[in-house]
Parts: structure tokens; C-alpha cells; sequence
């Protein structure tokens, strides 16, 4: 069951958008976000959506991976248009009105708006995982926020942590199927009964998995300091992220398109 | 010249009672020296307790003896100021796989500790190449190090720990953790490294078979060095070896049993070839 967890996801390949530069992707994707939240009419929003299919069409990547990655936001999604359908007041008459329900044409259109919105939301951002490896992935982001280092944020720590915890999520999902494994083995029940029932049949899972995860840290640690680590200082990458005149290009389309978006909604 | 040269190291671990404070030590090395020389192949053998695994902690400067010396081509390992040159000398893999890998693709981990060494790129590209096919591992350097098996894992760590250009490795316990054939698989490759790089090599282990690989076995029991000598010498003190609790080879295990029957036959044999040369000299002689 633990083994459907898909953070991080990655399929290697070898399209535009695998190549783009990863420090251009992360920012890249936070300029489409913008993009979705200026968007706010039909033609606006319409070129964004057209826009991120476009970009998975070029990706390679499946559709059936792009319904895959909304598939745990879909409650929210849900909830959401619900509330806007049923709580947006318009200013002409209900199209439904019954019990203490009204319907308005606004309502049905926010509702459709904030639908599209999320769905692009997390496709986009799915993209960006889809499409680039963790390891880079952290890389840009140490390079991204490495002025920051001035105000000393600890960036080659964090990045650090990531890049470990990235690599530990299949040991110890691995290791939690064999704690639930053992404890089953010795009459635990963790399918049945209520939720405080299931809540409690948790701790004799996870406090072994934490044991273990110290247990873990500790010879890590050591593992580090015989490898010479000693800290952000003086390291060097064996990967050098290098932008290329394509990714220049990539980036003006995308400027252009967020100017549309902003032209279309702001000035007209 | 040694590369490892230990003298008079003792070490305890503090003994603490519930609220932290140090009320005793558990000594577990006691008055210990050795000398590694340069391309030796050695192995530390000892079961569970007797300190071979503190000992080797010793060797890079992980631990530090609370009286006695620890001197890796000279320099002293208690010198802060130099501790990264023995660690760069003196490489260790320990026990499991699973905790010594860093980063989740292959070749990004073994170019962890180059990127500490603060090497320029094409550098780190050209050790990481060298590495993985020292441990013949290079066809796996996208892979994603999980989904290996337990003995290419562990072959990943020797690489990632040769990625240093190390003049001796420390392995503890590399192959505890893992099956027959990762076994194997590893004490090829320890060997391949000994003999085509003349990387010294201190194999820390309780199985016999393994430490017979050896040039050299030093057996530790209570904190102490209890033999020190070529493994043929070692395997053929049963009795010894019997009283701190370790085992012989089974071949060694077989002449020792014919020596108790009367038969003449010489205790120093390791291998089934070894022994198979015995016994028929034997059995001519009759």
C-alpha cells in the first residue's frame, strides 16, 4: 500500500522540457502560477490550460500520469467548486433556487474557473517533478536561494536535508512495510476498528521506525564525516547547471504569454 | 613503511547513569598496538565485543583513544588541523549499505566525497568513472541505488569511499548484511583492489573463510590483540581460537580432528585444494 506514494516521482527523458535548466524550470513554474491566478476570464484562462497541455505533449509524458498526480487533490478540487457553485451571490436572478439553495450564474462560473485553476495548478507543478530529477531538482534549488546565504539562511544545509530525505523515503517505506509486517505476525491489528482504535495500533509501528530512522542518522553521519564532509564550505558539484540560449528562448515564451495574460485581464 | 601505526591505545566508553552523569567506563580497547604496512592485505578477526570494530573506528580519526597514539602516514590523528588528510588517506566502509549511501542515484553518491575535496568538475567525472569500474560497477551509474541489490550497494560504498584515492580502506563488517553471493562479490572485489591498485586493505570480520583470504590475521578477544601472524599459523591453533569462541575453517577443522586420531597431518591448511595436497600426501606416505 505504501508503495503508491509518488513525491517526487521522476521519468527520465530527453525532451525540451527535460533540458531546460532546472534553476529556469523552478521559475519558470512559479511565473505559470502567477500566470493562472491573473488569468480570470475565459480566453486568459483557456491560453494558460492550452498552454500546460502543450507543455506535457512536448514532455513525452503520459496523460494517464497527469490525472494520476490530481488524483489526491480531487476532494479539494471538489469542495471548492461546491462552495463557490453554492455561495457565490450574482447580481441578476438565481438559476435555482430551492430550500435554502440558490444557484447563480456567477456561482457557476467561478466554480469552473477555480476548477481549471487547481487542475493547472498541480499539473504544472507535477511537470516539473515529472521532468527533472531530485538530485538537480535540489541542486537548482541551493543555487536559486544561495543569495540568501548573506542573510545566513543555511541553503547548503537545507539542500543537504533534502537530498537525504529524498534518498531515505524508499528505505524507510521499505522498512515500515516490515515493521507492520512483524507486528502483524505478533496479532497486531491495524485494519479494524475505529479510528482512535487504528490511531493507537500505529505506535507500536512507528515507535520502532524511529528507533531505527536515529539509528540510521547516526551511522549516516559517521559514513559522511569518513567521506570528508564537512559542510558547504569549499564543495564543488560533480554536475554544473549551465543555461543554454534554448532555455533563454523558453523563457521569453513564457513571458509571453504571461504578458498576454496580463494585457488581456488588466487592460481590456 | 606502515601506513597504520598504533601505540599503546586504550579507549573507554563512559558509563552513564539515568540522568546522564558519568559514573564508569567500559574499556574496550587495552593497551593495543599494531603496525599496518603499506599493501597489506590484513584482516581483524574477533566476535561480537571484543573491540575490533572500535579499533578500526580509530584508524580515521572517527574515535579517539583516551591515552595511547594513532599514526596514519605519520600524522597523528587527534591533529584537527590534518584530520582531513588522514580521512582522504584512510577510507572506511562499515556494515550496512543501506547507511552509508548519501545521494539516490549512483554516481551522484560516489561523487559525494570528491565534491567535499572541493575538486573542479571534470575531476570529480574522471574519479567517479575510475571508481565504479574499480568495483565494476559502472554500467549501473544512473541507476537508483534501492532498487541494487545488497552486495552492489555495499560495492557502490567501496567506490564511493576509492573515489578519494584512498591508500588504505578499513571495511567493517562489509559483508554481515548480506547474502552468499554479495559475499563473494565483495571479497573479489576487496581483493582486486589490494592486488591492481595496492590499496591496503583492513578487513574487519568474524567469518573464518574470510579472514583466511588474508596476508595477515590479528585476532582480538577482550580488548586485546591475541595473535598476530599468517593466517595458516592462526587457523592451525584450534584449541586457542576454540577458547575465545571462533571457529576455524572447516577444512582446518577436518585435519585437526585426524592430528587427535594420530594421524600425522599438518594443521596449516585453508583451502579444499590445501587440504585435498594434505591428504593424499598422507595417504601416500602410508
Amino acid at each position: 500500500m505504501l508503495k503508491d506514494i509518488t513525491i517526487g516521482q521522476y521519468f527520465p527523458g530527453d525532451s525540451v522540457v527535460h533540458r531546460i535548466d532546472s534553476r529556469f524550470k523552478i521559475i519558470l513554474d512559479i511565473l505559470y502560477v502567477v500566470m493562472l491566478f491573473v488569468a480570470d476570464n475565459f480566453i486568459s484562462l483557456a491560453v494558460a490550460g492550452i498552454f500546460i497541455l502543450m507543455a506535457y505533449a512536448v514532455s513525452g509524458i503520459k496523460a494517464v500520469m497527469m490525472l494520476k498526480s490530481l488524483k489526491p487533490i480531487m476532494p479539494l478540487i471538489l469542495f471548492t467548486a461546491i462552495l463557490n457553485l453554492f455561495f457565490v451571490n450574482g447580481t441578476g436572478d438565481p438559476l435555482v433556487e430551492w430550500w435554502i439553495i440558490t444557484i447563480h450564474e456567477e456561482g457557476i462560473t467561478t466554480a469552473i474557473f477555480m476548477i481549471v485553476r487547481i487542475v493547472c495548478l498541480i499539473i504544472g507543478m507535477s511537470l516539473l517533478t515529472y521532468t527533472t530529477s531530485p538530485i538537480v531538482l535540489t541542486d537548482a534549488i541551493e543555487r536559486l536561494l544561495s543569495p540568501l546565504k548573506k542573510i545566513k539562511l543555511p541553503v547548503h544545509e537545507l539542500a543537504m536535508m533534502m537530498t537525504i530525505a529524498l534518498r531515505f523515503i524508499p528505505t524507510l517505506i521499505e522498512e515500515t512495510d516490515k515493521i507492520m509486517a512483524a507486528q502483524k505476525a505478533r496479532g497486531a491489528e491495524l485494519d479494524t476498528g475505529g479510528l482512535m482504535k487504528r490511531a493507537k495500533a500505529l505506535v507500536p509501528i512507528l515507535i520502532p521506525l524511529f528507533v531505527s530512522a536515529f539509528k540510521r542518522a547516526n551511522e549516516l553521519a559517521m559514513a559522511m564525516e569518513c567521506r570528508c564532509y564537512k559542510g558547504g564550505d569549499g564543495r564543488t558539484k560533480l554536475r554544473q547547471l549551465k543555461a543554454r540560449p534554448a532555455d533563454y528562448m523558453v523563457f521569453m515564451l513564457v513571458l509571453t504569454v504571461l504578458g498576454f495574460v496580463i494585457v488581456d485581464n488588466v487592460v481590456f | 613503511m606502515n601506513i597504520i601505526e598504533v601505540k599503546n591505545l586504550e579507549f573507554e566508553y563512559p558509563i552513564t547513569d539515568d540522568e546522564g552523569n558519568v559514573v564508569g567506563g567500559n574499556k574496550v580497547l587495552k593497551d593495543i598496538s599494531l603496525e599496518i604496512p603499506k599493501g597489506q592485505f590484513l584482516a581483524i578477526l574477533g566476535h561480537n565485543g571484543s573491540g575490533k570494530s572500535t579499533l578500526a573506528k580509530h584508524f580515521n580519526g572517527i574515535l579517539l583513544g583516551n591515552s595511547g597514539k594513532v599514526f596514519v602516514n605519520g600524522i597523528d590523528t587527534a591533529d584537527d588541523d590534518r584530520i582531513y588528510d588522514v580521512r582522504q588517506t584512510v577510507g572506511m566502509v562499515f556494515q550496512n549499505p543501506d547507511n552509508q549511501l548519501v545521494a539516490t542515484i549512483v554516481e551522484e553518491d560516489v561523487a559525494f566525497a570528491p565534491e567535499n575535496l572541493g575538486l573542479p568538475p571534470e575531476q570529480i567525472r574522471e574519479r567517479v568513472d575510475e571508481a565504479l569500474n574499480a568495483v565494476d560497477m559502472y554500467k549501473y551509474r544512473l541507476h537508483s541505488a534501492h532498487q541494487l541489490s545488497g552486495g552492489q550497494k555495499q560495492r557502490i560504498a567501496i567506490a564511493g569511499v576509492i573515489a578519494m584515492r584512498p591508500e588504505c580502506i578499513v571495511l567493517d563488517e562489509p559483508t554481515a548484511m548480506l547474502d552468499p553471493k554479495g559475499r563473494k562479490s565483495i571479497m573479489k572485489t576487496i581483493k582486486h583492489l589490494n592486488s591492481q591498485f595496492g590499496i591496503t586493505i583492513v578487513l574487519i570480520t568474524h567469518y573464518m573463510d574470510e579472514a583466511a583470504q588474508a596476508e595477515r590475521v590479528v585476532v582480538m578477544d577482550g580488548g586485546r590483540i591475541i595473535m598476530d601472524d599468517v593466517p595458516q599459523k592462526i587457523f592451525s591453533k584450534v584449541d586457542k581460537l576454540t577458547e575465545v569462541g571462533l571457529d576455524v575453517p572447516q577444512v582446518t577443522q577436518l585435519a585437526y580432528e585426524l592430528k587427535k586420531e594420530g594421524i600425522d597431518i599438518s594443521l596449516e591448511v585453508l583451502t579444499e585444494e590445501d587440504c585435498l595436497n594434505e591428504l593424499l600426501r598422507v595417504a601416500d606416505r602410508k
